[in-house]
Parts: C-alpha cells; sequence; structure tokens
C-alpha cells in the first residue's frame, strides 16, 4: 500500500491536525497519570526507602550547578539593570531592580530549568531504560504497582527539592547580585539590602516560591510521563529525554504566566 | 581532608570537561576552515534544528514577552505611576540580552537534547564505530553539519525570539496597562551596543550548543541508560555555557557599551 | 488446580500472533510451550499474569477466568504465579539482597533489616549466598537467572513461568538451571511452565510439551510422543535442520 500524498492544499491542515492530536495525547497521559498519582496519595502508601534515596539524590545532585546558575543569575541581573541604572543615576534602588526580577520571576524559573535539564532529564532516562529492560513488568508480575512504588517517591522529591532548591538558589543569587553590584556599580552591599528589604514585600517572595511548587509538580509529572511511555531500546530512551525536557520548558513558562497573572 | 579531595576532584572534573570541550571546538572548526562540510548535510540539519524548533521558540518567547512586560510594568508602577518608557527599557533589554539568552536556553535544551540522544544512539548503536571503519571522522560527518547549521539556524531563531517576544510584550502593554503602541514602539534608547552585544550573543550560543552537545553524544557509553546519561549531561551542559556566556558577553558588553 | 487456555487470539496490528491457542496444564507438571523464534510463546505466558491481555478466548488459573480482570484485580494471581523474565530483569539499583528483598516487604511485611535476613537464606538455596551484595550487571548471565529465580520464589506461588530461562547461557549454566527447574516441580510442588527452545532443556526435564506453529497449538503430548511423531513440521524443529517444511 503506497502512502498517498494529499493535495498541497490540505497538507497544511492535515499537518495542524496531526500536531494537534500528538499533543492532545502526550497532554491526555499527562492528565491520567497526575490522576493516578494523585488517587494513591489518599491514604498515603509509599516507600520509605525509595523517598529517602530520590531525596537524597535529587537534592545532593542539583545542588552545585543550582548554586553556579543562581550566582550567574544574580551577576547577570545587576549587569541588566547596569545600564538602565547609571542612565537614572538610581544607584539607590539596584538593590530593588535585581531583586524583585530575581525572587519573582528569573530565580525561580532558571532554577526550574536547570533542575529539569538536571534531575528531570535524568529521570526520564532512569525510568525509561527501566521500561525498556522490562523492569517495569518485573515490578507489575511481583504484584507490585510501579506507580505507588516508583513514581510517587520521584513525583513528591523532585516537588520538595525543588522547592529547597529555590530557596537556596534566592538567597546564592543575591549573594552574586550584591558581589556584582559593588564591582561594577560600586554600589555598598548594604544599601543593596536596604533598598531590596524597603521595597520588596514578602508576597513577592512568596510568589516565587508557590511557582517552584507549580514547576516542580510540571517537572516531575512530564519526566515521568515520557520515562514510563518509551518505545524502542536505546534511541527511544534518548527521543524520550528530549521530549520530557522540551514538555518541562514549555510547560514552565505556560505555568508561570497563569501564575503571573493570577498570584499578580 | 576527603572534603579538600572532593572538591578537589570536582575542579578536576570540570577541567577535564571544558578541555574536552575545547578539543571538540579546536576539530571541529579545522573541519570547517578546510571547507570539508557537506552541504546536503548541513541543510539537513537547518532543517533538523530550525523547522523543529521554531514552535516550540515561538512559544516560550511569546509567553516570556508577555510575562516580562506584566512583571515590569507591575513594579515600575510602584515607585513611578509612568509607564511610557516601559517600552524603551523593554527593547533595549530584549535585544541586547533576554532575546538572545532565553531563547539560548531553550534551545539548549530543545537542540542540546536532540543532538546527544541522536549521535549518543549512533553511539551504542555502533554505527559510529563503522564510520571510523571506513576511514570517516565522526566530527567530519556528525560534528560540522549540526554546528554550521546551528550557528545559521540560532542565529535565525534567536532574532525571530526577540521579534516575538516583543510583539507579545507589546501587547500586554497595551491590553492590560493600556500603553499607547506608539509609546511603547520607541527604539531610542537602543543604539549600536546594545545590537552589536545581542547578536554576538546569538552567535556564540549557536557555536557552543552544538559542540557541547556532541561532544557528550559521542562520549557515550553504556546502551540505553548511556544514552539518557549523555542527554542529560547535553542538556545541563549546554545551558550551563549559555549562561557562561551571556555573562562574559555581558561583562564585557557592559565594559565597552555601559550606555 | 491447573492452568487452561480455550481458543486464545491475540494480534498486534495487522499481524496475528495467537490464532486459536487451546490446551490443559496440570497440578505439579513441568509443562514446556515449544516452537520458532517469534511464534508468540512468550506472548502467550504474559497472558497468565496480565501483562497482557487476549483479543478473544478464556483463560482459567485455578478455575477463576482471569483474561478480563482489571490490573489490580491481577495482584492476588500474580501472587500465587510468579515469573522468571528472559532477561532475569533484576533492578540495577539494587543489590541482590535487595531485590529479593523487596517482595517480602511489600507482601510478607516484613521489615528491612528481616527482609534482608530471609533474603540472605533464600539466595542459599540456588547458591547465590555470597553475592547477596553485588549488584546485578556485575554478575554474569546464569548468576542473575539464579537470582531471579530466588526472587521469584519469595511469595511461595504455586506456578512459576519461565521465559526462555537458559537462552543466553553456557551449556554447564543451562544444565543447573534445569535442575533447578526439575526440584521446584518434584520437591516443592510448584506447577511449572517454560518456554523454549533449546532441546537439550526440552528433552531433559519436561513432562509435557505443546508446540506453537502459525498460532495454534501443533502438537500436545509426552517427550515421547515427540520424538516419535510423523508430523514433519516438528520432526524439523527436534532435530534441529535448517531445511524442511516449517515457515518462519
Amino acid at each position: 500500500m503506497t502512502a498517498r500524498r494529499d493535495p498541497w492544499l490540505l497538507r497544511g491542515p492535515g499537518a495542524l491536525g496531526g500536531v494537534s492530536l500528538a499533543l492532545g495525547e502526550q497532554v491526555g497521559g499527562l492528565v491520567v497519570l497526575f490522576a493516578r498519582i494523585i488517587a494513591r496519595l489518599l491514604p498515603p502508601r509509599i516507600d520509605r526507602y525509595e523517598l529517602v534515596r530520590n531525596l537524597h539524590r535529587m537534592g545532593v545532585k542539583s545542588l552545585p550547578i543550582v548554586v553556579v546558575t543562581a550566582l550567574f543569575v544574580g551577576a547577570i541581573m545587576v549587569i541588566q539593570a547596569a545600564p538602565l541604572v547609571t542612565r537614572f543615576n538610581a544607584r539607590e534602588i539596584v538593590g530593588w531592580g535585581a531583586g524583585f526580577a530575581t525572587l519573582r520571576e528569573v530565580g525561580p524559573l532558571l532554577i526550574a530549568l536547570m533542575f529539569s535539564g538536571r534531575v528531570g532529564a535524568n529521570n526520564t532516562a532512569e525510568l525509561g531504560t527501566m521500561t525498556v529492560t522490562s523492569q517495569i513488568d518485573a515490578l507489575r508480575a511481583l504484584a507490585i504497582d510501579p506507580i505507588a512504588y516508583l513514581v510517587l517517591p520521584r513525583v513528591i522529591s523532585m516537588i520538595v527539592m525543588l522547592f529547597v532548591l529555590t530557596v537556596i538558589g534566592d538567597i546564592v543569587a543575591i549573594g552574586g547580585a550584591i558581589v556584582a553590584a559593588k564591582a561594577l556599580l560600586d554600589v555598598d552591599p548594604r544599601s543593596f539590602l536596604n533598598s531590596l528589604f524597603v521595597l520588596l514585600n514578602e508576597w513577592d517572595l512568596l510568589t516565587g516560591l508557590i511557582k517552584s511548587l507549580l514547576f516542580g509538580a510540571m517537572i516531575a509529572l512530564t519526566s515521568c510521563h515520557f520515562g514510563l511511555s518509551v518505545k524502542g531500546g536505546a534511541p527511544g530512551v534518548g527521543k524520550a529525554v528530549n521530549a520530557a525536557v522540551v514538555a518541562a520548558a514549555s510547560g514552565i513558562f505556560i505555568l508561570d504566566y497563569f501564575s503571573s497573572f493570577i498570584l499578580g | 581532608m576527603s572534603a579538600l579531595a572532593t572538591t578537589g576532584e570536582a575542579v578536576l572534573d570540570v577541567v577535564r570537561d571544558v578541555k574536552d570541550i575545547l578539543t571538540m571546538a579546536r576539530r571541529t572548526v579545522r573541519v570547517v576552515l578546510r571547507g570539508r562540510v557537506e552541504r546536503k548535510a548541513v541543510v539537513e540539519q537547518m532543517h533538523e534544528i530550525g523547522n523543529r524548533s521554531v514552535f516550540f521558540i515561538t512559544v516560550t518567547m511569546g509567553f516570556i514577552g508577555m510575562i516580562l512586560v506584566f512583571q515590569s510594568a507591575l513594579q515600575a508602577l510602584r515607585i513611578v505611576p509612568d509607564l511610557t518608557i516601559l517600552g524603551s527599557t523593554y527593547g533595549e533589554i530584549l535585544i541586547r540580552d533576554i532575546g538572545a539568552s532565553i531563547g539560548g536556553m531553550m534551545l539548549a535544551t530543545r537542540v542540546g537534547a536532540g543532538i546527544a540522544a541522536e549521535i549518543g544512539s549512533m553511539v551504542v548503536t555502533e554505527q559510529v564505530d563503522a564510520l571510523r571503519m571506513c576511514s570517516a571522522d565522526p566530527v567530519e560527518y556528525l560534528v560540522a553539519p549540526r554546528f554550521v547549521a546551528s550557528v545559521i539556524m540560532t542565529f535565525c531563531l534567536l532574532i525571530w525570539a526577540c521579534f516575538v517576544a516583543y510583539i507579545t510584550g507589546m501587547l500586554t502593554a497595551h491590553m492590560v496597562f493600556d500603553v499607547n503602541y506608539q509609546t511603547f514602539a520607541n527604539f531610542m534608547l537602543v543604539d549600536r551596543g546594545d545590537v552589536i552585544i545581542g547578536l554576538t550573543k546569538c552567535l556564540a550560543y549557536g557555536a557552543a550548543i552544538p559542540i557541547v552537545s556532541a561532544q557528550r553524544g559521542l562520549a557515550t557509553f553504556g546502551g540505553s541508560e548511556g544514552v539518557g546519561a549523555a542527554t542529560t549531561s547535553a542538556v545541563v551542559s549546554s545551558s550551563l555555557a549559555v549562561i557562561v556566556l551571556q555573562f562574559i558577553i555581558s561583562a564585557i558588553g557592559y565594559l565597552i557599551f555601559p550606555g | 488446580m491447573s492452568i487452561r487456555f480455550e481458543h486464545v487470539r491475540k494480534a498486534f496490528g495487522p499481524k496475528e500472533v495467537l490464532k486459536d491457542v487451546g490446551f490443559e496444564v496440570g497440578d505439579g507438571e513441568c509443562f514446556f510451550i515449544i516452537g520458532a523464534s517469534g511464534v508468540g510463546k512468550s506472548v502467550l505466558i504474559k497472558h497468565l499474569i496480565g501483562l497482557l491481555r487476549p483479543d478473544g478466548g478464556s483463560i482459567y488459573l485455578d478455575g477463576e477466568e482471569v483474561s478480563r480482570l482489571s490490573e489490580k484485580a491481577f495482584y492476588p494471581v500474580r501472587m500465587k504465579c510468579a515469573m522468571v523474565f528472559q532477561n532475569s530483569t533484576l533492578f540495577d539499583s539494587m543489590t541482590c539482597a535487595q531485590n529479593v528483598a523487596l517482595p517480602l516487604r511489600k507482601h510478607k511485611n516484613l521489615a528491612m533489616k528481616d527482609a534482608l535476613v530471609e533474603a540472605q537464606r533464600r539466595l542459599e538455596t540456588v547458591h547465590m549466598g555470597e553475592f547477596a551484595d553485588a549488584f546485578p550487571p556485575e554478575l554474569g548471565d546464569g548468576m542473575q537467572k539464579r537470582v531471579a529465580i530466588a526472587r521469584a520464589l519469595t511469595l511461595d506461588p504455586e506456578y512459576v513461568l519461565f521465559d526462555e530461562p537458559t537462552t543466553s547461557l553456557d551449556p554447564v549454566s543451562a544444565r543447573r538451571v534445569d535442575q533447578m527447574i526439575r526440584e521446584l516441580c518434584d520437591k516443592v510442588g510448584v506447577t511449572s511452565i517454560v518456554v523454549s527452545h533449546d532441546l537439550a532443556s526440552i528433552f531433559g526435564i519436561a513432562d509435557r510439551i505443546a508446540m506453537l506453529y502459525k498460532g495454534t497449538v501443533r502438537m500436545l503430548g509426552t517427550p515421547e510422543d515427540f520424538r516419535t511423531t510423523d508430523d514433519p513440521v516438528v520432526q524439523q524443529f527436534i532435530t534441529g535442520q535448517a531445511d524442511g517444511p516449517m515457515e518462519v
């Protein structure tokens, strides 16, 4: 049976339809996984050893990269603000200028993206390899529920750890900003912190942290979904990791947008 | 003593990584300068990198534009209840930095993972060994086309990224904060330095991402687990490369063009 | 107490793998399912524990029809009927002892420490006691297989399914595994269903054999029946000839 080439007028809508179906399939899969995870939360049955192991792995392994990222983010925020500051001679409010962007937006966003790359991709690769080598089937054959045993501890670990790492990252980023402000603009650390604390309120910090919880959930869901639905051996695992990080990044941006509007 | 050893080991790992990447960069550039890159392969890769990323970039940069303008306006209103300079400052920051850098991070994720996964799978299924057996240099056949394609497409994609983010930002400013389109679209603050810095970043990211990811891909070993590890490493390293390059170029840029 | 397949059908897309499979396995038997590669042997036994569902027909385990059970309802079935996978499929991230301890912790509610002690004991019965703290990738295929068998036996099942247990093993390890399977049937009273194309195993330890060919059971009988049959397809398989009427 030879493939039929549609007339060129139909090709566009056809491709659009195909993309929509594929997108729908993935989104549907995510929703189903989400429902399954919630179902196993009440009553909560978690394997303690898996939970502790994952908390440790995901936290410790990402700490260096989050710290490095945060340092740079802080410094870059100051460099961004630098031309504006010199133009309007607004040295006193550098702290606020760099701070709000970091704590509300850029900090949680970039840390989440790095986390998605480091932990999310790793998780997809692991679950993908287990799927391809029938280890998931082996769990089912032992009458052990893979979602409860494997997925749930990982999801919880990722949400908790991203939150913790965002808090640490925020602190480090402010530190990096202080250093950059002193080096480039000769702004006193105390005046930097002063403008930060005076002009920003707790809600600004809180929005960033709430976002990190949402991002963590998004990364956890996408990485587990793509990992468990791998088909096709080693190349399939690579493709799944690719798809997972792209989906997580898209999801993070979309969530960021809606939460910005809702949280104000 | 063991804390020192661990830190020392980490530093040595980083040094070794950087060295591997620079070696790959040198080999790739050499191949390109000798003109030994196959045009068909480059075009294929341009399609893979460019066309496959357009949708992703458009969506993410569109949202970023909305978020940035929304947040900046909210904060600015706290200090100065006047949004006339919102558009011009936004335009300057976007062109000078954010458009290229956030777009660059997105591409690091999408393109970096793709290149590493593809090359990594080829390593694991022994296709790269087969290439070597035919006296073909993997760098010439696999890495160089992707490098050239990426430099070209990333440049185009990131310019498109700035454009998309600007449009959505302008729409947000108008619809949420009632800023006039003409007031927003004021480019008087954007000068030559901003454009140069922005374009330099586009080129730098376009060059860095394929080299880092291809290096990770070629260093794969160990079956499906190895491919997963290589892809992960490529995403992390490419993103980190973008951040470090952003910092370096921004810092140098500020020193040369402080305006 | 037995296993019965009736008119089982299974297709993957356009490819019909099982067309009309029916046979019965008696209590305590060492039953072999044989056939060429890709004929559907592994597909067939995966139906018994619900990793696959048939498109038609019925499957009975201990008198209970299991082909339409939900995933959750299959759990008690899986505790009665264990499976040893073709590639052993031990969990790479755990030691051998932890692999064996996992089902003990989950189903017999043992604490980690007690489970590890019990796991050590079970590993010793398959002569793998000294490798309790090794990780699966460090072990050879034959050793991984023995650990996988120990893990499958942790829930004291009445039925054990073996998917090509000797396929990637050297002759000595293969015979050891055969011996283990035979002992299970004779001494412990377990009903074993073994999928295999290893002629030495088939004629070494089988009580009865079913040969799958083109989606149905070509022949069902004892090893002696198979050796003395006139059927040319069966003869080609069991004498290992490259040429003959068999279409692969």
